[in-house]
């Protein structure tokens, strides 16, 4: 609830104003619910990136809001990286500050943090861009990365992502892990008040932020709420401000007059993946009775689907159809091409689904020719069982022999690792990464063993893509990739879609975020109150 | 008596064994904790790393005696879903918060069903008795989640009477509570009301109406007295649906007591809350149900003698 209390009592207060005829100081509460977490903890590298202490952390590297482009918002004023991309050095801001008095930021923290970002312990997503990586202070202000391999994207992992944030060595060395536990310092212009495990965590404005950016309101409450409709009761009967809902529930609130704030860019990309199709020569693992090793079914499966049904069902229709799942027009090798060719190779077409599957003798020539189509539920894309069930009916519509296996992502994570997942199986790619990192993950041996597609050609281009140190060629190898995909069907493309909030208009009148954090929204010191 | 108590004593005991080992094999046939905590794109090195810090890659003999030796003791481990805390810890913090909730709905289910059942029972067949069996009915066919988010629409968006959801003084017990004791309401009630009409037909009853005692008398002292003895068999019963119940409306309350942690424990494979959690259920239940028998020998010595 978007709560005015007043500081002063009341009766107080009015005296005052009499007295010096100014207005009462009032404390603003901004209350925001959404999803628990995976895992609820001040640590941040003990979280796969669920970056729930956001409003008051920061690493090096900041975002434009309104772009979404790397900016010095962030903790580095400045960087650079040698020819080869193998050392990069960040100069800090010497006016940053960490909260609560434990001084100014400096190397040291930096350092600090890398070493316990890549412990053992570690289960952050993407911390795989950190492996090996040596930071060295230079100076107080100074902090070189060595890198083992090159790497053009290195900022990824300091921007909104976050596989870095910085945390005090000073306090760390005075109260240990135990002092994180209580109250980590952060950067941020909102600093850490308390956690409430299985509740959410409260935070404070800073008082003439370092940043000469204050934030426009008090306090920020996150409360963790697992249940979509609970969420929603909070945000009609406006005990809530902002809320994250699923987009089957938004129609409710925005009935109600409520209003969704978007990211600004796509901050998520969401496909089917056919996993198991592992086609390098020699793969000993290969299952030969998926039916969509043979590519006129991928092809079937695609033409099959109507995606503009898809994203009329699950996103309300605010989404763009994606061309290619991992590539973006903000980052290298995006090819407009095959955005235009979309259409014509990847239409809704049944009568061409039917001839593809006909041509490919479906489903007699195939020992096992049913389609496992996995409903599964993923915090921050409630749409995927939604999604498993219109896949379904248009799969069967188009004559295929399907079912759903229903199982939970952790299991699904199981037997990704077991490379053993042989379904057609939703994915997404939150926030939408580098094509570097994307084309790793989902489509290289490199990014084994989670993995779901692999070729000969995509791995010959990845072994030249990986070390390749040229802005150009690095271009058009990542397109030619992505045009490998696109024409071998590797996977099936559904969405590009934005991050969203739904708030309360009384109390929230603006909120500018770009979509480049794992949870979407970021940018909370910019929550611009209604009054 | 004695020797009763420690029949029940030494039965709890191998029940507990049993509990341990069916806890740690279902908590460890779902999965491995590394599927859950690790994000989407993990390496081969990061799943081998954090098998071997969380212990996972010794056998399953090793990992259930080490299991049991800590769980004697009251440690069971660190939680990795809540880093920084042991899942006992966990869970400790969290059970003042459903046992408020349960004792609130413990005492709106006492309150409402044992008149309920009473009155129904002294006016069988009456219009009070019929509403009495339309409200078990419905209790009884109603499910909690559905209850909770029916009540929350109406009570707190509608009307606004309410606040929806979290945790918070009594205006935010009221709405889970009842959505809680419903249940219990309808079981109750049918039970107070089939022991009081069997006590209401036994003779001691009719002589005391013969005698002239006066009817207040007659149904509370008399009859009351006697039939009271089948709810209070029910309280173990009780005690233990409304930890279990728990779990349905914490979550749909946002509650934050040990059903919604049992909740979160099981989506992240935290397999040491998930343990901690159930080894508490299991042993409130026991306990409950221990203290029904013997609250039972108390009033009924032919259990204590048989």
């Amino acid at each position: 609830m978007f709560t005015l209390k007043l500081i002063t009592p009341a009766v107080l207060g009015s005296f005052l104003i009499a007295a010096v005829g100014t207005v009462p100081v009032q404390a603003q509460t901004i209350e925001m619910v959404m999803s628990p977490p995976a895992v609820e903890t001040n640590r941040y590298w003990n979280t796969p990136g669920d970056f729930a202490l956001g409003p008051s952390m920061q690493g090096l590297v900041g975002h434009d809001p309104v772009t979404g482009a790397y900016d010095n918002s962030g903790l580095a004023e400045s960087w650079s990286h040698n020819d080869d991309f193998t050392v990069w050095t960040f100069k800090l801001k010497p006016e940053a500050e960490f909260h609560f008095g434990w001084g100014a930021v400096t190397a040291a923290d930096v350092v600090h943090s890398l070493a316990l970002h890549t412990g053992p312990d570690t289960t952050l997503n993407g911390i795989s861009q950190l492996e090996g990586a040596v930071a060295e202070a230079i100076d107080d202000h100074t902090v070189t990365f060595t890198l083992p391999a090159p790497q053009v994207d290195f900022l990824f992992v300091h921007g909104g992502r976050g596989s870095l944030v910085i945390y005090s060595k000073a306090q760390f060395d005075k109260e240990g892990l135990e002092g994180y536990d209580a109250k980590p310092a952060g950067t941020a212009n909102l600093q850490y008040v308390e956690r409430n495990i299985g509740q959410g965590l409260t935070f404070e404005k800073v008082e003439n932020h370092w940043s000469g950016q204050d934030a426009q309101y008090d306090r920020l409450e996150l409360n963790f709420v697992a249940e979509p409709a609970t969420t929603l009761a909070q945000l009609l009967s406006k005990e809530a401000d902002i809320v994250i809902l699923p987009r089957e529930l938004q129609g409710d609130a925005l009935g109600a007059g409520f209003k969704a704030i978007p990211s600004t860019n796509a901050s998520n990309q969401t496909t089917m993946l056919f996993n198991g199709t592992f086609l390098l020569p020699g793969y000993d693992g290969l299952d030969e009775t998926l039916p969509w090793l043979d590519i006129r079914i991928r092809e079937a499966i695609n033409r099959s689907i109507d995606r503009q049904a898809v994203i009329d069902v699950l996103y309300d229709g605010r989404a763009e159809i994606l061309p290619v799942f991992g590539m973006d027009p903000r980052h290298e090798g995006y090819v407009p091409e095959l955005a235009e060719r979309f259409e014509a190779a990847y239409g809704y077409d049944l009568e061409k689904a039917q001839a593809l599957m006909a041509e490919a003798g479906y489903p007699e020539s195939f020992s096992n020719p049913v389609i496992p189509i996995l409903s599964s539920t993923l915090a921050g894309n409630p749409e995927f069982p939604a999604m498993a069930e219109l896949m379904q009916v248009f799969l069967d519509e188009a004559g295929f022999q399907t079912e759903i296996v229903e199982m939970d992502w952790a299991s699904l994570g199981g037997l990704r690792s077991a490379r053993e997942a042989k379904m057609f199986h939703p994915m997404r790619n939150l926030p939408v990464k580098p094509s570097a990192v994307g084309i790793r993950n989902y489509y290289s041996a490199t990014g084994g063993p989670r993995n779901n597609y692999e070729d000969e050609v995509i791995e010959g281009l990845m072994e030249k893509y990986m070390v390749s140190i040229d802005v150009d060629e690095r271009n058009e190898l990542a397109g030619a990739i992505f045009t490998r995909v696109f024409e071998q069907y590797a996977v099936a493309p559904l969405a590009s879609i934005s991050a969203e909030v739904i708030v309360n208009p009384e109390t929230v009148s603006a909120w500018t975020f770009p979509g480049t954090t794992s949870v979407g929204v970021s940018h909370f010191g910019s929550i611009v109150p209604a009054n | 008596m004695l020797r009763f108590i420690f029949t029940r004593l030494s039965h709890m005991l191998i029940a507990l064994f049993v509990i341990t080992v069916i806890v740690f094999s279902l908590s460890h046939l779902t999965g491995s904790p590394i599927d859950a905590l690790l994000p989407d794109d993990a390496t081969q090195q990061q799943i081998d790393s954090l098998t071997e810090h969380l212990g996972l890659d010794r056998p399953y003999y090793v990992q259930y005696l080490t299991f049991l030796q800590n769980a004697a003791v009251g440690d069971f481990g660190d939680s990795t879903k809540w880093k920084g805390n042991t899942a006992a810890a966990v869970v400790l913090e969290r059970l003042p918060a459903t046992l408020k909730l349960g004792g609130l709905a413990v005492l709106i289910s006492v309150v409402v069903a044992i008149p309920l059942g009473v009155l129904s029972a002294v006016w069988r067949g009456s219009v009070f008795d019929r509403m009495a069996g339309v409200i078990a009915l419905l209790g009884q066919s109603f499910p909690a989640f559905w209850l909770g988010i029916i009540l929350m629409w109406i009570f707190a968006v509608m009307l606004g009477w309410f606040p929806t959801s979290g945790y918070g003084g009594l205006s935010y017990m009221i709405l889970p509570a009842i959505a809680m004791a419903w249940f219990q309401i309808a079981a109750l009630t049918r039970l107070t009301r089939s022991a009081m009409l069997e006590v209401l037909d036994t003779e001691y009853v009719k002589l005391a109406r013969v005698k002239g005692v006066n009817e207040r008398s007659v149904i509370w002292k008399h009859a009351f007295r006697n039939a009271a003895i089948v709810p209070v068999t029910y309280f173990g019963v009780l005690a233990g649906s409304l930890l279990t119940g728990s779990v349905v409306v914490e979550t749909v309350f946002a509650w934050p007591g040990t059903g919604l942690l049992a909740i979160d424990a099981i989506r992240g494979r935290d397999f040491p809350v998930v343990q901690s959690v159930v080894m508490f259920f299991a042993v409130f239940y026991l306990l409950a149900n221990f203290l029904v028998d013997v609250l039972y020998a108390v009033v009924d010595p032919r259990i204590r003698f048989s």
